[in-house]
């Protein structure tokens, strides 16, 4: 027989209850409750039901009530407080003797607790789809905007096309007429050049006073249409942004000594002081010398040549970080209405004295770009008849070399989070490319401008890696190369090798020992081939490979007094036929062969042991234009040429070489 | 109109989610402007819905169904709210602490964001201490709080009073049922109180920020 246990206290059931019982009477004031009500409810005897009821609902508590009189049985649901806040109530009544009985339940309540869970996710639901609606309605616009914009890019982009073509065009013509006005002009100035120093040189006999004197009128003449085409390369060249600039610490105390040596045979005007005035203390400049001493060479010619008598004065002198070259004249002035017009091309002002004098006109625009590669300006001021000043203003420290201490500075604090590579490179605009390019990539640049700085660094620091251009210093860098890979502590440096794409440079690589500007130098030439003959044994041979017969005549010529037998070619392809079949002492190589250059020549030679090592002089006209370049892109894949250093492919070569020496990039590598 | 709420209404009831978005729809399609669909439909029938309870027709329950089914056809609406350009004044929108009628305030956030205002709406039952960060935190150029029952009026207060002390250069408007009758009550408070017109408490949410009306 199962037994029911005890039943549990009152207390204990109320305690659980959510049910309540009040009584009221007619009007709903209480007249009893039970335990549990006050706890509930917050019953009290003597309160009205409309008083326990939330505030606004007491319609509902007397229409409750009014149906409890008429005798009907009452279920409603009204809102009483609890405490704070409103409670629903599920109430039962009914009409009795003692008065309206209730039975009031809170389970509506927690329904109704419950359900506020599910309202506050909604609410937060409903905000968020507020915000999507909102985002979608943006995103429609913009997309209506985006395609008004596509549209325009589009116009835009095939304009640009349109005007990149162009461009292009027109700096191809450019550097072909560069490139033509080069080799066309200076293979027949040479011509004269050499020819006439030949007889001036009386090799072919005597001249007669007269002959001598027209001699040196044609070498004038020629060496002034030689001047006139430098400028004109020049100048094109500045203006195609083509020109390097060669910073290099100088002093310019001797700058203006050189000066008043180069102008010396100018001052055939007795009439005319030429005074250099040196700066009150020694300064000293870190720019490229020699783009200045072009600009004050320019300068004076002019003042010169426009001062009949009175003075040309230098003056130079530092204004903090600047320093400030004036170039004073007594001479004619100039008009005010010409003076903005004297630094374009080819402005000639109108007077009697300028027409004496000549001058290709080129001159000022040139200094004037110049002088703003130095990164300064030149400017001039004048008084018609009185005189002019000429004022070339540039930084002491070129903002480059300025840039390159940085650089240097910033690599005497090894970060340890970073691979330092070792960047061997005098040519400040490539370290500048090498400094952007690693150091986004987690590099660390040591810069070092000579091999005697390279081995400082190595001695300091172990660098990850080390770029080295070959062409730096010749000899020695192949020598530092070569004890890299000896040292056990170095060898398993990765050493990436770059050389540039300057054709001179690069013949050099390829193993040609010399280069020599045309027109040949006599004395030069046999002093060379003395050296030579030293080495050598048998009857000394020269070969000559050069498409211009004029050349060729004229070392045959110079050589003629000479023991060395003088054998020509006037393609590559002969040239290294009798160069294998010859064997001689030495090659003179003419850089620019018409149709083949002298990488290809240097290639056969280089490539066949039979020619491998006669030694190779490159004769070339000083400057010529780039289109060479392109050609030499052949030569050059497989070294990394500066030129067409970009970002992706210097970072992806170090660091494969990094990965492949087992270095890794985040590691702090590089330690001594 | 009248069949238009009865028949909203009888759907709401129901929980018959579809049949009260059509019962929209149709009214769009009739040519009723959509804040005449939030008033004349969607309010109306959800007063409709607190008598009813009040008369003991309904229960509970029901009425949260039918609450749901409002809150529904309010989003439902709000993707074809007809704007004007942002007039870059973000308003806040709470019901203060223990205000579960949320109704109200989500259909006076449709209306200031149809009046160009940026509206971030908090909803129902804020705590006081979060309505004060909040506040504090996103700096809103307008605090808009809403109270539908009366009985909510000292959390209302102490809203005011906390919100005042912590971010006191932030005005605020008071809307609702609550006090739709006893203006006093805001006024009391130094506020504008604007009872259940969407038309007021964008005016006076305007004169608010310092916008011409």
């Amino acid at each position: 027989m199962s037994r029911r246990a005890p039943a549990p206290s009152q207390a204990d059931l109320d305690a659980l209850s959510r049910e309540f019982a009040l009584l009221c009477d007619e009007q709903g004031v209480l007249i009893w409750h039970d335990e549990r009500a006050p706890r509930l409810v917050n019953a009290t005897l003597g309160v009205s039901l409309h008083s326990l009821a939330v505030p606004g609902t007491e319609p509902k508590i007397e229409f409750m009530l009014q149906a409890l009189r008429r005798g009907d049985e009452a279920r409603f649901e009204i809102s009483l407080r609890d405490g704070g806040r409103p409670v629903t109530v599920a109430m039962r009544g009914s009409r009795t003797e003692r008065g309206l009985l209730f039975v009031g339940s809170l389970v509506a309540q927690e329904f109704g607790d419950a359900l506020s869970q599910l309202e506050s996710t909604m609410t937060e639901l409903s905000e968020m789809h507020r915000q999507s609606e909102k985002q979608r309605f943006e995103l429609a616009r913009l997309h209506g905007e985006l395609g008004d914009s596509s549209r325009a890019l589009l116009t835009m982009h095939g304009e640009l096309d349109d005007k990149l073509d162009s461009l292009r065009r027109a700096d191809e013509i450019r550097t072909r007429l560069v490139a033509n006005v080069s080799h066309e002009f200076r293979t027949p100035l040479n011509s004269i050049l050499g020819l006439s120093r030949l007889l001036l040189d009386r090799v072919d006999g005597e001249l007669s006073v007269e002959q001598e004197r027209q001699l040196r009128f044609i070498r004038q003449s020629a060496e002034s249409l030689a001047e006139m085409v430098n400028d004109l390369l020049d100048l094109s060249k500045a203006e195609a942004g083509k020109h390097r600039l060669n910073p290099r610490t100088f002093r310019i105390e001797d700058l203006l000594g050189a000066l008043r040596g180069m102008m010396q045979p100018l001052l055939t005007n007795q009439e005319t002081r030429f005074v250099v005035e040196e700066p009150p203390t020694p300064v000293s400049l870190d720019t490229d010398e020699s783009k200045v001493a072009q600009v004050l060479r320019n300068l004076v010619t002019n003042a010169l040549k426009f001062t009949e008598n009175g003075e040309v004065r230098v003056t130079a002198m530092e204004e903090g970080d600047m320093v400030v070259f004036r170039v004073i004249d007594t001479g004619i002035g100039i008009a005010p209405e010409n003076l903005e017009h004297i630094f374009d091309e080819f402005s000639q002002i109108d007077s009697e004295v300028q027409r004496r004098v000549k001058g290709t006109g080129l001159g000022l625009a040139l200094s004037r770009r110049f002088a703003q590669i130095l990164g300064g300006t030149l400017t001039a001021e004048s008084t018609l008849g009185k005189g002019s000043t000429f004022t070339l203003r540039i930084p002491r420290v070129h903002e480059e070399v300025a840039a390159m201490e940085t650089i240097a500075s910033a690599s005497q604090q090894i970060d340890p989070s970073r691979a330092p590579v070792l960047v061997v490179e005098d040519d400040r605009q490539t370290m500048f490319l090498y400094e952007r390019y690693l150091t986004g990539s987690g590099f660390q640049v040591i810069p070092a401008r000579t091999i005697e700085d390279a081995r400082r660094c190595i001695d300091r620091v172990r660098p990850a890696a080390i770029v080295l251009d070959v062409m730096l210093d010749g000899e020695s860098t192949w020598t530092f190369l070569a004890q890299l890979k000896d040292a056990p502590a170095t060898r398993d440096i990765p050493v990436m090798v770059v050389t540039v794409v300057d054709r001179l440079q690069k013949a050099r690589a390829l193993g040609a020992d010399e280069f020599w500007l045309k027109p040949v130098d006599r004395e030069r030439l046999v002093r060379k081939l003395g050296e030579l003959a030293r080495r050598g044994g048998s009857v000394p041979k020269i070969l000559i490979i050069d498409d211009d017969s004029v050349a060729r005549y004229l070392i045959r010529r110079l050589l003629s007094e000479t023991p060395y037998h003088v054998i020509e070619a006037a393609n590559g392809a002969e040239g290294v036929r009798l160069a294998r079949l010859e064997q001689p002492s030495l090659i003179m190589l003419d850089f620019f062969l018409g149709d083949a250059t002298a990488f290809d020549v240097l290639d056969d030679l280089k490539v066949d042991p039979r020619t491998r090592g006669i030694p190779v002089i490159i004769q070339t006209s000083k400057e010529l234009a780039d289109v060479e370049r392109e050609r030499l892109a052949v030569d050059t894949s497989a070294i990394l040429s500066k030129q067409n250093l970009s970002r992706e492919l210097a970072i992806a070569r170090i660091r494969e070489a990094l990965l492949n020496a087992g270095v890794k990039v985040e590691a702090g590598h590089g330690h001594t | 109109m009248q069949l238009y709420v009865e028949r909203f209404l009888t759907a709401q009831l129901k929980g018959a989610r579809r049949d009260a978005l059509a019962v929209i729809e149709d009214a769009l399609a009739s040519g009723m402007s959509v804040p005449e669909v939030h008033c004349s439909i969607i309010r109306a029938a959800q007063y409709e819905v607190g008598a009813l309870w009040q008369k003991n027709a309904i229960s509970i329950a029901e009425e949260h169904v039918a609450t749901a089914v409002a809150s529904l056809a309010l989003s439902w609406l709000y993707p074809k709210l007809p704007r004007v350009p942002d007039n870059g004044k973000r308003v806040l929108m709470a019901c203060v602490e223990g205000e579960m009628h949320e109704l109200g305030a989500r259909l006076a956030s449709d209306f200031l964001e149809m009046a160009g205002f940026e509206v971030r709406y908090v909803g129902a039952n804020v705590p006081t201490d979060s309505l004060v960060s909040l506040v504090a935190s996103e700096r809103p150029d307008l605090l808009a709080l809403s109270v539908t029952m009366p009985f909510h009026e000292r959390s209302l207060r102490d809203a005011i009073q906390a919100v005042r002390s912590a971010v006191p250069d932030v005005p605020i408007v008071v809307g609702g049922h609550a006090f739709r009758d006893t203006p006093q009550v805001a006024a009391s408070l130094g506020l504008e109180h604007v009872g259940v017109d969407p038309d007021a408490l964008v005016t006076a949410a305007k004169r608010a920020v310092g916008m011409s009306t």
